[in-house]
Protein backbone atom coordinates (compact mmCIF):
# COMPACT_ATOMS: atom_id res chain seq x y z
CA UNK A 1 0.00 0.00 0.00
CA UNK A 2 1.17 3.18 -0.92
CA UNK A 3 1.89 6.66 1.13
CA UNK A 4 -0.53 8.14 -1.53
CA UNK A 5 -3.78 6.16 0.75
CA UNK A 6 -2.94 7.55 3.50
CA UNK A 7 -5.85 7.86 6.06
CA UNK A 8 -6.86 9.75 9.21
CA UNK A 9 -7.91 6.47 10.49
CA UNK A 10 -3.72 5.42 10.21
CA UNK A 11 -1.74 5.34 13.09
CA UNK A 12 1.74 7.12 12.81
CA UNK A 13 3.76 4.09 13.53
CA UNK A 14 2.55 1.86 10.75
CA UNK A 15 3.24 1.95 7.17
CA UNK A 16 -0.14 1.15 5.78
CA UNK A 17 -3.90 0.61 7.34
CA UNK A 18 -2.78 -3.42 6.27
CA UNK A 19 0.45 -3.57 8.71
CA UNK A 20 -1.83 -1.77 10.99
CA UNK A 21 -5.21 -4.18 11.06
CA UNK A 22 -2.66 -7.24 11.32
CA UNK A 23 -0.89 -5.69 14.36
CA UNK A 24 -4.39 -5.32 15.57
CA UNK A 25 -5.53 -9.16 15.00
CA UNK A 26 -2.62 -10.11 16.41
CA UNK A 27 -2.77 -8.06 19.32
CA UNK A 28 -5.76 -9.50 20.66
CA UNK A 29 -5.21 -12.77 19.36
CA UNK A 30 -2.66 -12.96 21.74
CA UNK A 31 -4.88 -11.62 24.80
CA UNK A 32 -7.20 -14.44 23.94
CA UNK A 33 -4.72 -17.08 23.92
CA UNK A 34 -4.62 -15.92 27.79
CA UNK A 35 -8.06 -15.94 27.93
CA UNK A 36 -8.39 -19.37 27.13
CA UNK A 37 -5.56 -20.82 29.25
CA UNK A 38 -7.45 -19.34 32.10
CA UNK A 39 -10.42 -21.12 30.85
CA UNK A 40 -8.23 -23.80 30.61
CA UNK A 41 -7.27 -24.17 34.32
CA UNK A 42 -10.73 -23.88 35.30
CA UNK A 43 -11.91 -26.84 32.91
CA UNK A 44 -8.62 -28.55 33.68
CA UNK A 45 -9.92 -28.19 37.63
CA UNK A 46 -13.45 -29.53 36.65
CA UNK A 47 -12.37 -32.91 34.47
CA UNK A 48 -10.27 -33.66 37.19
CA UNK A 49 -12.91 -33.76 39.80
CA UNK A 50 -15.17 -35.17 37.50
CA UNK A 51 -13.17 -38.04 36.48
CA UNK A 52 -12.78 -38.73 40.63
CA UNK A 53 -16.94 -38.07 41.00
CA UNK A 54 -18.25 -38.68 37.96
CA UNK A 55 -21.45 -39.97 40.49
CA UNK A 56 -22.22 -37.18 42.09
CA UNK A 57 -21.50 -34.48 39.07
CA UNK A 58 -23.89 -35.90 37.09
CA UNK A 59 -26.36 -36.27 40.20
CA UNK A 60 -25.63 -32.48 40.41
CA UNK A 61 -26.10 -31.54 36.84
CA UNK A 62 -29.73 -33.12 36.29
CA UNK A 63 -31.09 -30.52 38.76
CA UNK A 64 -29.52 -27.66 36.69
CA UNK A 65 -32.47 -25.87 34.70
CA UNK A 66 -31.02 -26.97 31.03
CA UNK A 67 -33.90 -25.55 29.06
CA UNK A 68 -32.61 -21.66 30.67
CA UNK A 69 -28.90 -22.77 29.12
CA UNK A 70 -30.69 -23.98 25.86
CA UNK A 71 -32.59 -20.73 25.08
CA UNK A 72 -29.45 -18.70 26.52
CA UNK A 73 -27.19 -20.72 23.54
CA UNK A 74 -29.56 -19.42 20.97
CA UNK A 75 -29.42 -16.35 22.00
CA UNK A 76 -25.23 -16.03 22.18
CA UNK A 77 -25.12 -17.67 18.14
CA UNK A 78 -27.31 -15.57 17.12
CA UNK A 79 -25.40 -12.57 18.74
CA UNK A 80 -22.03 -13.66 17.10
CA UNK A 81 -23.98 -13.79 13.49
CA UNK A 82 -24.98 -9.91 14.25
CA UNK A 83 -21.62 -9.16 15.24
CA UNK A 84 -19.62 -10.68 12.15
CA UNK A 85 -22.33 -9.02 10.27
CA UNK A 86 -21.59 -6.09 12.15
CA UNK A 87 -17.89 -5.60 10.60
CA UNK A 88 -19.64 -6.20 6.87
CA UNK A 89 -21.54 -3.75 7.45
CA UNK A 90 -18.29 -1.84 9.00
CA UNK A 91 -16.20 -2.51 5.65
CA UNK A 92 -19.11 -1.26 3.60
CA UNK A 93 -19.28 1.96 5.48
CA UNK A 94 -23.27 1.18 5.67
CA UNK A 95 -23.85 3.10 8.97
CA UNK A 96 -27.04 2.34 10.13
CA UNK A 97 -26.73 -1.30 9.03
CA UNK A 98 -23.60 -1.04 11.45
CA UNK A 99 -25.14 0.65 14.13
CA UNK A 100 -28.18 -1.92 14.23
CA UNK A 101 -26.30 -5.22 14.61
CA UNK A 102 -24.12 -3.99 17.17
CA UNK A 103 -27.45 -2.89 19.08
CA UNK A 104 -28.61 -6.40 18.32
CA UNK A 105 -25.76 -8.03 19.54
CA UNK A 106 -25.93 -5.87 22.66
CA UNK A 107 -29.46 -6.70 23.09
CA UNK A 108 -29.02 -10.10 23.16
CA UNK A 109 -26.34 -10.35 25.49
CA UNK A 110 -28.37 -8.78 27.74
CA UNK A 111 -30.82 -11.20 27.71
CA UNK A 112 -28.46 -13.97 28.05
CA UNK A 113 -27.45 -12.16 31.47
CA UNK A 114 -31.57 -11.63 32.00
CA UNK A 115 -32.13 -15.24 31.51
CA UNK A 116 -29.03 -16.23 34.00
CA UNK A 117 -30.83 -13.48 36.24
CA UNK A 118 -33.78 -15.85 36.20
CA UNK A 119 -31.64 -18.86 36.19
CA UNK A 120 -29.61 -17.82 39.37
CA UNK A 121 -32.99 -16.30 41.00
CA UNK A 122 -34.60 -20.14 40.77
CA UNK A 123 -31.07 -21.57 42.07
CA UNK A 124 -31.23 -19.73 45.21
CA UNK A 125 -35.34 -19.78 45.46
CA UNK A 126 -34.24 -23.83 45.56
CA UNK A 127 -31.53 -23.15 47.89
CA UNK A 128 -29.09 -25.18 45.03
CA UNK A 129 -26.35 -22.99 46.03
CA UNK A 130 -23.39 -24.73 48.32
CA UNK A 131 -23.07 -23.37 51.59
CA UNK A 132 -25.59 -23.18 54.66
CA UNK A 133 -28.39 -22.83 52.73
CA UNK A 134 -27.68 -26.37 50.91
CA UNK A 135 -27.03 -28.09 53.87
CA UNK A 136 -30.34 -25.78 56.18
CA UNK A 137 -32.76 -28.09 53.01
CA UNK A 138 -30.81 -31.22 52.46
CA UNK A 139 -30.69 -31.49 56.54
CA UNK A 140 -34.04 -30.93 56.67
CA UNK A 141 -35.38 -33.19 53.78
CA UNK A 142 -33.49 -35.83 55.78
CA UNK A 143 -34.85 -35.25 59.33
CA UNK A 144 -38.32 -35.30 57.74
CA UNK A 145 -37.73 -38.69 56.84
CA UNK A 146 -35.46 -40.19 59.28
CA UNK A 147 -37.69 -42.46 60.98
CA UNK A 148 -39.33 -43.77 57.97
CA UNK A 149 -39.30 -46.57 55.62
CA UNK A 150 -37.76 -46.17 52.47
CA UNK A 151 -41.24 -46.58 50.72
CA UNK A 152 -42.70 -43.99 52.93
CA UNK A 153 -40.15 -41.40 52.20
CA UNK A 154 -40.42 -41.91 48.68
CA UNK A 155 -44.20 -41.47 48.86
CA UNK A 156 -43.85 -38.32 51.41
CA UNK A 157 -41.44 -36.66 49.40
CA UNK A 158 -43.69 -37.23 45.85
CA UNK A 159 -46.56 -35.35 48.10
CA UNK A 160 -44.13 -32.80 49.45
CA UNK A 161 -41.94 -31.64 46.43
CA UNK A 162 -45.00 -30.78 44.50
CA UNK A 163 -46.82 -26.55 44.34
CA UNK A 164 -45.20 -23.50 44.02
CA UNK A 165 -44.11 -23.37 47.67
CA UNK A 166 -42.92 -27.56 48.44
CA UNK A 167 -41.99 -27.98 51.73
CA UNK A 168 -38.90 -29.87 50.54
CA UNK A 169 -36.64 -29.07 47.60
CA UNK A 170 -36.84 -31.45 44.34
CA UNK A 171 -32.75 -31.97 44.51
CA UNK A 172 -33.03 -31.92 48.66
CA UNK A 173 -35.72 -35.16 48.40
CA UNK A 174 -33.84 -37.39 45.61
CA UNK A 175 -30.37 -36.59 47.75
CA UNK A 176 -32.32 -37.62 51.26
CA UNK A 177 -33.79 -40.58 49.36
CA UNK A 178 -30.31 -41.72 48.05
CA UNK A 179 -28.69 -41.72 51.17
CA UNK A 180 -31.57 -43.32 52.94
CA UNK A 181 -31.25 -47.41 54.42
CA UNK A 182 -32.34 -49.71 51.73
CA UNK A 183 -32.48 -47.26 49.05
CA UNK A 184 -32.05 -49.11 45.48
CA UNK A 185 -30.15 -45.56 44.23
CA UNK A 186 -26.55 -45.08 44.30
CA UNK A 187 -25.84 -43.21 47.01
CA UNK A 188 -24.16 -39.30 46.65
CA UNK A 189 -21.80 -37.56 48.72
CA UNK A 190 -23.94 -33.65 49.35
CA UNK A 191 -20.51 -32.37 49.72
CA UNK A 192 -19.04 -33.29 46.42
CA UNK A 193 -22.66 -32.50 45.20
CA UNK A 194 -21.29 -28.94 45.90
CA UNK A 195 -18.38 -29.11 44.78
CA UNK A 196 -20.25 -29.68 41.49
CA UNK A 197 -22.27 -26.49 42.29
CA UNK A 198 -19.06 -24.45 42.78
CA UNK A 199 -17.55 -25.36 39.76
CA UNK A 200 -21.11 -24.30 38.21
CA UNK A 201 -21.20 -20.79 39.99
CA UNK A 202 -17.44 -19.99 39.61
CA UNK A 203 -17.35 -20.80 35.49
CA UNK A 204 -20.78 -19.52 34.92
CA UNK A 205 -19.81 -16.14 37.31
CA UNK A 206 -16.33 -15.41 35.66
CA UNK A 207 -17.95 -16.10 31.96
CA UNK A 208 -21.17 -13.93 32.97
CA UNK A 209 -18.47 -10.89 33.79
CA UNK A 210 -17.53 -11.66 30.58
CA UNK A 211 -20.43 -10.91 28.98
CA UNK A 212 -20.84 -7.91 31.07
CA UNK A 213 -17.51 -6.47 29.77
CA UNK A 214 -18.28 -7.31 26.33
CA UNK A 215 -21.64 -5.50 26.57
CA UNK A 216 -19.78 -2.98 27.79
CA UNK A 217 -17.55 -3.15 25.19
CA UNK A 218 -20.24 -3.61 22.14
CA UNK A 219 -21.72 -0.60 23.65
CA UNK A 220 -18.51 1.49 23.46
CA UNK A 221 -18.02 0.31 19.38
CA UNK A 222 -21.95 1.79 19.03
CA UNK A 223 -20.83 5.01 20.59
CA UNK A 224 -18.07 5.30 18.40
CA UNK A 225 -20.38 4.56 15.30
CA UNK A 226 -22.95 6.62 16.40
CA UNK A 227 -20.49 9.58 16.15
CA UNK A 228 -19.17 8.33 13.05
CA UNK A 229 -15.64 7.91 14.12
CA UNK A 230 -15.69 3.94 12.89
CA UNK A 231 -14.91 4.58 8.72
CA UNK A 232 -14.49 1.74 6.26
CA UNK A 233 -10.61 1.87 7.27
CA UNK A 234 -11.30 1.76 10.92
CA UNK A 235 -13.37 -1.50 10.51
CA UNK A 236 -10.73 -3.15 12.21
CA UNK A 237 -12.10 -1.47 15.79
CA UNK A 238 -15.13 -3.40 15.33
CA UNK A 239 -13.46 -6.54 14.81
CA UNK A 240 -11.42 -6.62 17.97
CA UNK A 241 -14.37 -6.19 19.80
CA UNK A 242 -15.83 -9.33 17.95
CA UNK A 243 -12.82 -11.88 18.00
CA UNK A 244 -13.18 -11.22 22.09
CA UNK A 245 -17.09 -11.59 22.32
CA UNK A 246 -16.48 -14.57 19.79
CA UNK A 247 -14.14 -16.33 22.35
CA UNK A 248 -16.89 -15.69 25.02
CA UNK A 249 -19.64 -17.50 22.86
CA UNK A 250 -17.09 -20.43 21.80
CA UNK A 251 -16.15 -20.82 26.11
CA UNK A 252 -20.26 -21.17 26.74
CA UNK A 253 -20.42 -23.71 23.97
CA UNK A 254 -18.09 -26.13 26.39
CA UNK A 255 -19.38 -24.82 29.56
CA UNK A 256 -22.78 -25.83 28.29
CA UNK A 257 -22.08 -29.58 27.87
CA UNK A 258 -20.02 -29.62 30.79
CA UNK A 259 -22.55 -27.75 33.07
CA UNK A 260 -25.77 -28.37 31.95
CA UNK A 261 -25.73 -31.56 29.93
CA UNK A 262 -23.82 -33.75 32.52
CA UNK A 263 -26.31 -35.18 34.19
CA UNK A 264 -29.70 -34.61 31.58
CA UNK A 265 -30.94 -37.84 31.21
CA UNK A 266 -29.43 -39.36 34.94
CA UNK A 267 -31.08 -42.41 36.52
CA UNK A 268 -28.26 -42.95 38.76
CA UNK A 269 -29.26 -46.62 39.89
CA UNK A 270 -27.01 -49.25 41.33
CA UNK B 1 11.28 -6.52 -24.94
CA UNK B 2 8.63 -6.92 -23.09
CA UNK B 3 6.32 -3.90 -22.48
CA UNK B 4 7.17 -2.73 -18.94
CA UNK B 5 3.50 -1.49 -18.91
CA UNK B 6 1.98 -4.05 -16.73
CA UNK B 7 -1.12 -5.65 -18.37
CA UNK B 8 -3.31 -6.75 -15.34
CA UNK B 9 -3.31 -4.67 -11.93
CA UNK B 10 -3.25 -5.95 -8.60
CA UNK B 11 -4.13 -2.73 -7.26
CA UNK B 12 -7.16 -2.27 -5.16
CA UNK B 13 -9.98 -0.56 -7.11
CA UNK B 14 -10.33 3.37 -6.66
CA UNK B 15 -13.15 2.76 -4.58
CA UNK B 16 -11.84 0.71 -2.61
CA UNK B 17 -8.13 1.98 -1.98
CA UNK B 18 -6.94 0.21 1.28
CA UNK B 19 -8.65 -3.26 -0.27
CA UNK B 20 -10.65 -3.52 2.59
CA UNK B 21 -13.88 -5.04 1.03
CA UNK B 22 -11.41 -8.08 -0.62
CA UNK B 23 -12.01 -10.09 1.95
CA UNK B 24 -15.78 -9.38 2.79
CA UNK B 25 -18.46 -12.36 4.20
CA UNK B 26 -20.84 -13.33 2.68
CA UNK B 27 -24.19 -12.93 4.72
CA UNK B 28 -25.70 -16.14 3.26
CA UNK B 29 -22.54 -18.26 4.57
CA UNK B 30 -22.51 -16.69 7.66
CA UNK B 31 -25.97 -17.78 8.28
CA UNK B 32 -25.14 -21.19 6.55
CA UNK B 33 -22.58 -21.37 9.77
CA UNK B 34 -24.73 -19.90 12.44
CA UNK B 35 -27.58 -22.59 11.42
CA UNK B 36 -25.14 -25.23 11.53
CA UNK B 37 -24.26 -24.50 15.30
CA UNK B 38 -27.29 -23.94 16.65
CA UNK B 39 -28.33 -27.17 15.22
CA UNK B 40 -25.02 -28.49 16.20
CA UNK B 41 -26.25 -27.49 19.80
CA UNK B 42 -29.57 -28.78 19.53
CA UNK B 43 -28.15 -32.45 18.06
CA UNK B 44 -25.66 -32.62 21.68
CA UNK B 45 -29.16 -31.58 23.49
CA UNK B 46 -31.12 -34.27 21.86
CA UNK B 47 -28.07 -36.75 22.15
CA UNK B 48 -27.01 -36.17 25.32
CA UNK B 49 -31.27 -36.75 26.48
CA UNK B 50 -31.31 -39.69 24.37
CA UNK B 51 -28.29 -41.83 25.57
CA UNK B 52 -28.15 -40.38 29.44
CA UNK B 53 -24.43 -40.32 30.91
CA UNK B 54 -22.61 -42.47 29.75
CA UNK B 55 -18.34 -43.47 29.37
CA UNK B 56 -19.17 -42.11 25.82
CA UNK B 57 -21.83 -39.26 26.84
CA UNK B 58 -18.75 -36.36 27.75
CA UNK B 59 -16.35 -37.35 24.62
CA UNK B 60 -19.62 -37.11 22.36
CA UNK B 61 -20.56 -34.01 24.20
CA UNK B 62 -17.48 -31.97 23.78
CA UNK B 63 -16.60 -33.53 19.79
CA UNK B 64 -19.20 -31.64 19.39
CA UNK B 65 -18.72 -28.24 21.38
CA UNK B 66 -15.16 -28.10 19.35
CA UNK B 67 -17.18 -28.86 16.12
CA UNK B 68 -19.21 -25.56 16.77
CA UNK B 69 -16.13 -23.79 18.76
CA UNK B 70 -14.31 -24.62 15.39
CA UNK B 71 -16.66 -23.14 13.29
CA UNK B 72 -17.09 -20.05 15.35
CA UNK B 73 -13.57 -19.43 15.15
CA UNK B 74 -12.97 -20.41 11.75
CA UNK B 75 -15.74 -18.32 10.20
CA UNK B 76 -16.81 -15.35 12.79
CA UNK B 77 -13.77 -15.44 14.02
CA UNK B 78 -11.88 -14.65 10.39
CA UNK B 79 -9.40 -17.62 10.98
CA UNK B 80 -9.79 -18.59 7.06
CA UNK B 81 -8.66 -15.58 6.18
CA UNK B 82 -6.33 -15.01 9.00
CA UNK B 83 -2.77 -14.23 9.05
CA UNK B 84 0.08 -17.29 9.37
CA UNK B 85 1.32 -15.63 12.94
CA UNK B 86 -2.77 -15.55 13.81
CA UNK B 87 -3.35 -18.65 12.98
CA UNK B 88 0.12 -19.56 15.02
CA UNK B 89 -0.97 -17.80 18.18
CA UNK B 90 -4.67 -19.42 18.03
CA UNK B 91 -2.86 -23.21 17.95
CA UNK B 92 -0.43 -22.05 19.78
CA UNK B 93 -3.07 -21.13 22.91
CA UNK B 94 -4.44 -24.68 22.21
CA UNK B 95 -1.31 -26.31 22.50
CA UNK B 96 -0.16 -25.03 25.69
CA UNK B 97 -3.23 -25.71 26.93
CA UNK B 98 -2.40 -29.44 25.80
CA UNK B 99 0.41 -28.97 27.86
CA UNK B 100 -1.48 -27.97 30.88
CA UNK B 101 -3.78 -30.81 30.50
CA UNK B 102 -0.99 -33.35 30.13
CA UNK B 103 0.96 -32.47 32.69
CA UNK B 104 -1.59 -32.17 35.88
CA UNK B 105 -3.65 -35.24 34.28
CA UNK B 106 -0.54 -37.30 34.46
CA UNK B 107 -0.01 -36.39 37.60
CA UNK B 108 -3.32 -36.39 39.41
CA UNK B 109 -4.45 -39.60 37.83
CA UNK B 110 -0.73 -41.71 38.32
CA UNK B 111 -0.98 -41.07 42.01
CA UNK B 112 -2.37 -44.36 42.94
CA UNK B 113 0.42 -45.86 41.05
CA UNK B 114 3.12 -44.30 43.67
CA UNK B 115 5.44 -47.26 44.86
CA UNK B 116 6.89 -47.11 48.64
Amino acid sequence: MSASTHTPALKHHFEDLGQQHACERLGIWMFLATEILFFGGLFGAYTMYRLWYPHEFELASSHLNWKFATVNTVFLITSSLTMTLAIRSAKLGDRSALYRNLLLTAALATAFMVVKGFEYAQDFHERYVPGPLFAAEYDDATAAVRSMSYSQAEEYFKQNTQGEHPRHQNWAADLALRNKDGSPLMAADPGKVQLFLCFYYIMTGIHGIHILVGIGCILWVTWEAWRGTIPPENYSTVEIVSLYWHLVDAIWLFLMPLLYLAGIGYGGHH
Amino acid sequence: MADPTPTTTSAAPTDDPHGIRKDLDSPGQLVVVFLAVVGLALVNIFLSKSIGPTRYTLPLQLAIGSVQAGLVAYHFMHLKQGDRVVILTALSSLFWMGILFVLFLSDYMTRQYVIG
